[in-house]
């Protein structure tokens, strides 16, 4: 316990044990932390969420800080930055360029932030002050620190800093309002401000998870064109380890306000000695593996930072944890002598050449009963047949005038099988939400078919029918928070849909106790409200809502990309395994490609209301036909740093097109990296014809006319080995 | 993103002391158990509790009623005979005060609590149905809020002979014409905060399930704008209160002789620096009113507010955030 | 945007159009003005009260729906709002109770604002310190205040100051000293303790709910994420809140202010009659006691225009400093 000492003893413990270990910073470290320690003051006690950070960065390396939500990744970033509130009390020591940080005035801080130390935050929707052009904001950051600079220079400064950042006419650009941006691009405004002034370390925290992954593609490429044209050090902060993979030199995993694990991004990637890094990488589903093994699971939630731990704060979540590791915090020490991979866990040694698989209780992968069934011999749950759901656009003041249609959703039609899971993938807007809120809906004036369970919304509209087919159909929801009422306790909850139905008191309450243990949650909790559950277990409380009634289709709305990582791994185990336990089938939207092809027995890629690809998971993956699922599967980064770094990725031109805007012919070919490389002969096709899914042998199918052509050189990044 | 691993640390408390028994526990309860952790609320409902009981039975302790004329005191400061003296007409000013107390009290909680309720009918209604009803229904309340009220207020209490004047009395007719021109602003709140929740998922959830329209307002609209509408009611009732004495003291509100604490108030005013009494005594009795209204919405809001950091106080030295954590833990497990 | 503004306005020219002509059948159904002429001496016989009443275009024997018919037909065709019971043109005294009106409010109107968002400021500049707390308490307390008697405590305080001196500092009523002779400096000391009261018993009642609104707008802005962008290209935490914080929380604050100046006028009316200023206010209060019909309305009618000017202008406003509405 430290909490007695004084600053200064502090201090003067971090010298003297940094001696002791030899861990100095190197002289050309650009930025050099050491011992940084955050504490807050909460109202439920001292918050100790930054326990003893060290790491140096190197000139034009780049460093990935990996951790979950609450790991301290963040505020360790805004520590550096001294963008903390006056109220958190930080300790340690924070070099940059060898002058310390700590300790320095807010005013002695600015001549740094923005000039030699910059950041790019995650939420670019917010980032911006609204009332303000980005010309203005961008010379802000110019003013600031060159005070000197004439007015034009700073101007023809700031269209430079937007052409680098490939903002399409910057000149123009200049005068824009942050609103009239779409997030990418505002994201791309914030990283011009970062480097305006040829920052020397540049932090990133979670620049891309606010993105779709076509934009995130776009950011991480810009970033690595600023940090290739200003030399700056990058610190990357991510909760994706598919992010850091191909951007990082060196990894820091971070767990409960402490790293728990450093090295090259090899050593991590490959070789983890910590069993929370070990369990992180077999969290995370892979895009390009089509082999299927249940993801691995890491249960419980992390600690609570107001006690200060006396054992390894990993340990109630280990599967390894044994007396040992409750006596004391490991400290993080070399895993093998001479290099910098270093892991906090007393059983690091034993890790080496260890599948994650046998260290964490993985379950087998369920088999349904149906899987063995060919597809065309199972029944079908739920078709869809050319349903159109197109919006008027209004404009005008007293007698509105329709100036256009959006074409939300635009002749879709597909089915789903007894005991299979449907994907629908695609950017945001491209109308795969309004899928699921038309098969919702289930109406008569709908336009086009919608059959469930045999059930047509165009012959059954009385409430009778209805009632029926919500038996059919439930429905998880994206944010587990918002889709429960946070004044209904769990029991209220789940006996809501059943209580509707009219069944006995006595059968909703045994139905109760079934549905607690079948989602795997503790049967004496249901007498807690939401507000008492980690996201994870809110999810599952959803999901057993859903199978409350014993439907045979799930809708799942992104049902897992608001969970943590290791949360995430859990409720995916779940679904499968319900899935295959009870039969269901599911239809689901996501935009987490991996997510999908773990999960799904047939994707479909829709794109601007239409659907371009459709067909078994595995075909479309690893096959892709048509060069919008090509580009989408290319821009997915992989947890594989040897892959991330030779691989070829398909960097889509500019942001999805208004649905208003769509051209005639093929929608996509205002961004398709096939038509760009087309002669303009072959061209023509594409813009005056609208291609059709074709039929196939197999079970995939496309809708384009030049299948597999070749790529725009333009649109295709290679990174060379750096 | 929101960090969903976070566990409201407030509630586990709360859960924790219940331990996890059969008993469903209600949210009433904690919330309850917040407000009476909040001393400056507590003392706003004590004084607000005590006022009302006096305004019932402070009559039985004064030796006189506000009707007979004392015609040995008039105009008298206070005294062992009369407490807070006598009015220039001689009657006794605590058995005025006491009256005026009632009807003012009177006043505030019917137009606080109608108020609400045809706001939150009104309000809700206006959610649900959306589109064309909405469209008409807040062009009503607009114009509504457009009239001046004050105008009306004064037409309709002095209207002519055949006015409404003589037949009702002038604390119902202020009551009426309060209501008419009280409920739009927290009508408009409510709609709005409806309109935010009929787009919450878990209202869509419920609509997916089939859950009939009335069951999902009742189940879960009514009781997630529930802690609104309290709070609206007390701040209706100061409010009406407010307005009772304001339009009172102009001489527009409640007429004579019916009595309040406006009227009291408004009447003493000529003479204010040779009758002070008269004067203060009522202009104290609302302060307090007031005051205490004002202090327990102050609580209810706290207690409210899922955020709410009534669970303990924030700690500002490390060196002694043990020592306090440990005497919060000890005072809840006493609440307990 | 000009368009939407038309469109705005028109709405509100109707519901002006509706809120007058229900306020005038209210007046017309209750007002009775014969009642009054009663009490007059000698007492006219009731056939003289009608004729009377009929030569000023005020026939108690109509029913009130044509009188509301007559009364409108004036309006929209030779714009005239008909007259009182005792003779006056109400076109002719409305332009002078206006201005009355406007002279007593504009000052105070100004001051407040400029007094309400800079001590707002100045309290979210030093949240939870002592003159954070004295000040913000003070605006609370001016919730549970009651505007008139807020009025009259000032002007009893002014009152006792007069007496404390000796002589007379300031006029507590009235809006100048009539008769008086003098030069330009006499008028102006007159003018000016004439005003002072009633100017500052209605700033400080008013400033509060603007203080408070300032603050809490300012505080939800100091943590957002664009001040946080501010400082991290090098600026000091206060240039941060004053360049940028302090610009967006003024859009909600530029609203509320257009919005609430005709709550300021309907505040007027317990401050003419507490001061004796005979403005708009007092004159409609005044109308009423004495059953006058077309007086009553056309108050009525111009505390509606007046507010739907307000809300306009609240548009107009959210639409200057905000320019994401800018661009509908």
């Amino acid at each position: 316990m430290t909490s007695n000492t004084t600053a200064r003893d502090t201090a003067q413990g971090t010298d003297e044990r940094l001696h002791a270990a030899g861990l100095h910073a190197p002289a050309s470290a650009v930025l050099s932390v050491r011992d940084l320690n955050v504490r807050f003051n909460t109202e439920n006690g001292v918050v100790h969420a930054v326990r003893g950070v060290d790491f140096d960065v190197m000139p034009g390396k780049t460093l990935g800080i990996v951790g979950e939500s609450g790991s301290g990744k963040s505020v360790t970033s805004m520590a550096i930055m001294g963008l903390l509130p006056p109220t958190a009390e930080i300790t340690g020591s924070v070099r940059l360029q060898g002058k310390e940080l700590l300790g320095l005035s807010d005013k002695a801080m600015c001549r740094h932030r923005g000039s030699d130390l910059a950041m790019v935050f995650q939420d670019p929707l917010s980032s911006l002050t609204p009332v303000y052009t980005v010309g203005t904001q961008i010379i802000e950051a110019l003013t600031v620190h060159n005070p000197t600079m004439s007015k034009q220079a700073k101007e023809a400064r700031a269209v430079e800093l937007l052409g680098l950042v490939g903002i399409p006419s910057p000149k123009d650009r200049l005068k824009a309002f942050p609103h009239e941006f779409s997030g990418g691009m505002r994201q791309r405004v914030m990283i011009a401000i970062a480097i305006a002034n040829n920052p020397r370390v540049l932090i990133a925290d979670e620049p891309t998870t606010a993105l779709d992954v076509t934009i995130q593609a776009q950011v991480l490429e810009v970033l690595h064109a600023a940090q290739e044209e200003t030399g700056a050090a990058v610190v990357m902060i991510t909760h994706d380890l598919g992010v850091v993979a191909g951007m990082a030199d060196d990894i820091m995993v971070m767990y409960a306000g402490r790293p728990v694990e450093t090295g090259s991004v090899d050593d991590i990637y490959y070789s983890p000695r910590m069993p929370y890094t070990m369990g992180l990488l077999g969290a995370v589903p892979r895009v390009d593996v089509a082999e299927k093994s249940s993801l691995v699971p890491i249960d419980g939630i992390p600690p609570n930072l107001t006690q200060p731990p006396t054992g390894c704060s990993f340990a109630p979540r280990c599967p390894l944890a044994s007396e040992a590791c409750l006596d004391g915090e490991p400290d993080l020490r070399a895993v093998a002598p001479g290099t910098g991979h270093r892991a906090a866990c007393i059983k690091s040694e034993a890790l080496a050449d260890v599948d994650v698989h046998t260290v964490f209780a993985v379950p087998d992968v369920p088999v349904s009963r149906f899987d063995s069934l060919p597809r065309h011999e199972r029944k079908t749950v739920l078709e869809l047949r050319d349903v159109r759901k197109h919006f008027p656009l209004m404009k005008g003041a007293l007698i509105k005038r329709r100036i256009g249609t959006v074409k939300a959703v635009d002749g879709l039609s597909f089915d789903i099988r007894e005991g299979e899971c449907f994907s629908i993938v695609g950017e945001s807007g491209c109308g795969k939400t309004t899928t699921l809120l038309e098969i919702m809906e289930f109406h008569k004036d709908q336009d086009g078919e919608v059959v469930i369970g045999g059930l047509s919304n165009k012959q059954a509209a009385d409430a009778k029918a209805k009632s029926s087919m919500r038996k059919e159909l439930q429905m998880v929801f994206q944010d587990p928070t918002g889709a429960l009422d946070p004044r209904f306790t769990v029991y209220e909850v789940l006996a809501e849909p059943m209580e509707n139905l009219g069944m006995p008191k006595a059968a909703i309450r045994k139905r109760i106790m079934e549905l607690m243990e079948l989602v795997g949650l503790q049967a004496d909790h249901v007498n807690r409200f939401p507000n008492q559950f980690s996201g994870g277990q809110r999810q599952r409380i959803g999901i057993a809502r859903a199978l409350a009634v014993n439907p045979r289709l799930v809708v799942l709305d992104e049902p897992v990309s608001a969970l943590d990582v290791s949360v995430q791994a859990g409720v995916i185990n779940l679904l499968d395994k319900l899935r295959a336990e009870l039969g269901l089938s599911y239809l689901m939207v996501a935009h987490d490609l991996s997510v999908v092809r773990h999960i799904s027995n047939r994707v479909a890629v829709m794109y601007l209301g239409k659907i371009v690809e459709i067909g078994d998971v595995d075909a479309v993956f690893d096959n892709p036909r048509h060069p919008y699922t090509r580009a989408l599967l290319s821009a997915i980064p992989v947890p594989d740093p040897e892959l991330e770094r030779t691989r070829e990725r398909i960097i889509l031109q500019g942001d999805l097109p208004s649905p208003l805007e769509a051209p005639a012919g093929c929608n996509f070919a205002t961004r398709c990296p096939v038509f760009a490389a087309l002669p303009p002969a072959r061209q023509e096709k594409c813009l005056t014809l609208e291609p059709a899914l074709e039929a196939s042998a197999t079970d995939q199918q496309f809708a384009c006319f030049y299948p597999d052509g070749e790529l725009d050189a333009d649109m295709v990044v290679v990174h060379e080995n750096h | 993103m929101t960090n969903l691993n976070t566990i409201d640390p407030a509630a586990v408390l709360d859960e924790g002391k219940f331990g996890d028994d059969e008993v469903v526990i209600g949210k009433s309860r904690i919330i309850l158990r917040r407000f009476l952790r909040n001393r400056t609320a507590v003392a706003g409902l004590a004084i607000f509790l005590a006022l009302t009981l006096f305004s019932f039975i402070g009559g039985f302790f004064g030796n006189w009623d506000k009707e007979t004329i004392d015609p040995f005191n008039i105009g008298m400061p206070p005294s062992a005979e009369h407490p807070l003296g006598t009015s220039q007409a001689g009657i006794d000013l605590y058995a005025l005060t006491v009256e005026g107390t009632r009807v003012s009290i009177l006043i505030g909680v019917v137009v606080g609590l109608v108020s609400v309720l045809i706001a939150a009918v009104y309000g809700c209604t206006m959610a649900f149905f959306g589109r064309k009803v909405d469209k008409v229904m807040l062009f009503i309340l607009e114009a509504l809020i457009m009239m001046p009220a004050l105008l009306v207020v004064a037409v309709a209490t002095s209207g002519g002979a055949n006015g409404l004047k003589n037949t009702v009395p002038s604390w119902l007719l202020l009551i009426i014409v309060l209501l008419v021109f009280s409920w739009m602003g927290t009508a408009r709140l409510i709609r709005s905060l409806s309109l935010s929740l009929m787009q919450r998922d878990f209202v869509k959830a419920s609509q997916y399930m089939g859950i009939p329209p009335h069951r999902i307002v009742w189940r879960h609209l009514v009781p997630n704008i529930g802690s609104l509408l309290v709070l609206e009611v007390t701040r209706g009732v100061t409010g009406a209160i407010l307005a009772e004495v304001a339009f009172s003291f102009i001489g527009i509100g409640i007429k004579v002789p019916d009595v309040s604490l406006g009227v009291l108030i408004g009447q003493s005013t000529s003479q204010v620096s040779t009758f002070p009494w008269m004067f203060w005594a009522p202009l104290i009795v609302m302060f307090l009113l007031t005051g205490s209204l004002a202090m327990m919405n102050d609580g209810l809001r706290d207690a409210f507010d899922p955020s709410s950091s009534s669970v303990g106080r924030a700690k500002r030295s490390k060196a002694t955030g043990n020592a306090t954590g440990s005497a919060t833990g000890k005072k809840q497990k006493k609440i307990k | 945007m000009l368009r939407y503004l038309a469109k705005r306005a028109l709405t509100y020219v109707f519901m002006i159009f509706l809120t007058t002509s229900a306020g005038y059948l209210l007046a017309v159904s209750t007002l009775q003005p014969a009642l009054l002429e009663q009490e007059r001496i000698p007492r006219p016989t009731p056939e003289q009260v009608v004729n009377s009443f009929r030569l000023k275009g005020l026939d108690p024997t109509l029913n009130p729906w044509e009188r509301y018919v007559d009364w409108l037909t004036g309006i929209l065709t030779r714009w005239d709002w008909g007259r009182s019971p005792n003779g006056a043109f109400i076109n002719a005294e409305f332009g002078d109770r206006v201005w009355i009106s406007t002279r007593l409010f504009l000052a105070s109107i100004i001051l407040t604002l400029v007094i309400g968002v800079a001590l707002g400021v100045f309290t979210a500049a030093r949240q939870y310190k002592a003159s954070d707390r004295a000040i913000t308490s003070y605006s609370y307390l001016m919730y549970i205040v009651p505007a008139p008697i807020a009025y009259f405590l000032v002007q009893l305080g002014a009152i006792n100051i007069n007496e404390s001196v000796g002589e007379r500092v300031f006029f507590v009523t009235g809006i100048s000293t009539p008769g008086l002779d003098g030069d330009g400096w006499a008028q102006f000391v007159d003018m000016l303790a004439h005003y002072a009261v009633p100017t500052f018993a209605i700033t400080i009642v008013g400033w509060g709910a603007y203080q408070i609104a300032q603050r809490q707008y300012l505080l939800d802005n100091v943590n957002a994420d664009f001040v946080r962008t501010a400082r991290a290209k090098g600026l000091t935490r206060n240039q941060a809140i004053s360049r940028h914080a302090l610009r967006v929380s003024f859009i909600p604050v530029a609203q509320s202010i257009a919005f609430t100046i005709p709550a300021i006028f309907a505040g007027g009316f317990f401050a003419e009659k507490i001061f004796a200023w005979h403005g708009v206010g007092s004159w409609s209060i005044d109308s009423i006691a004495l059953q006058d019909v077309n007086a009553a309305t056309a108050t009525l009618a111009y505390g509606s225009v007046i507010f739907a000017v307000g809300a306009i202008l609240a548009d107009f406003a959210t639409t200057l400093v905000d320019p994401r509405v800018r661009v509908q």
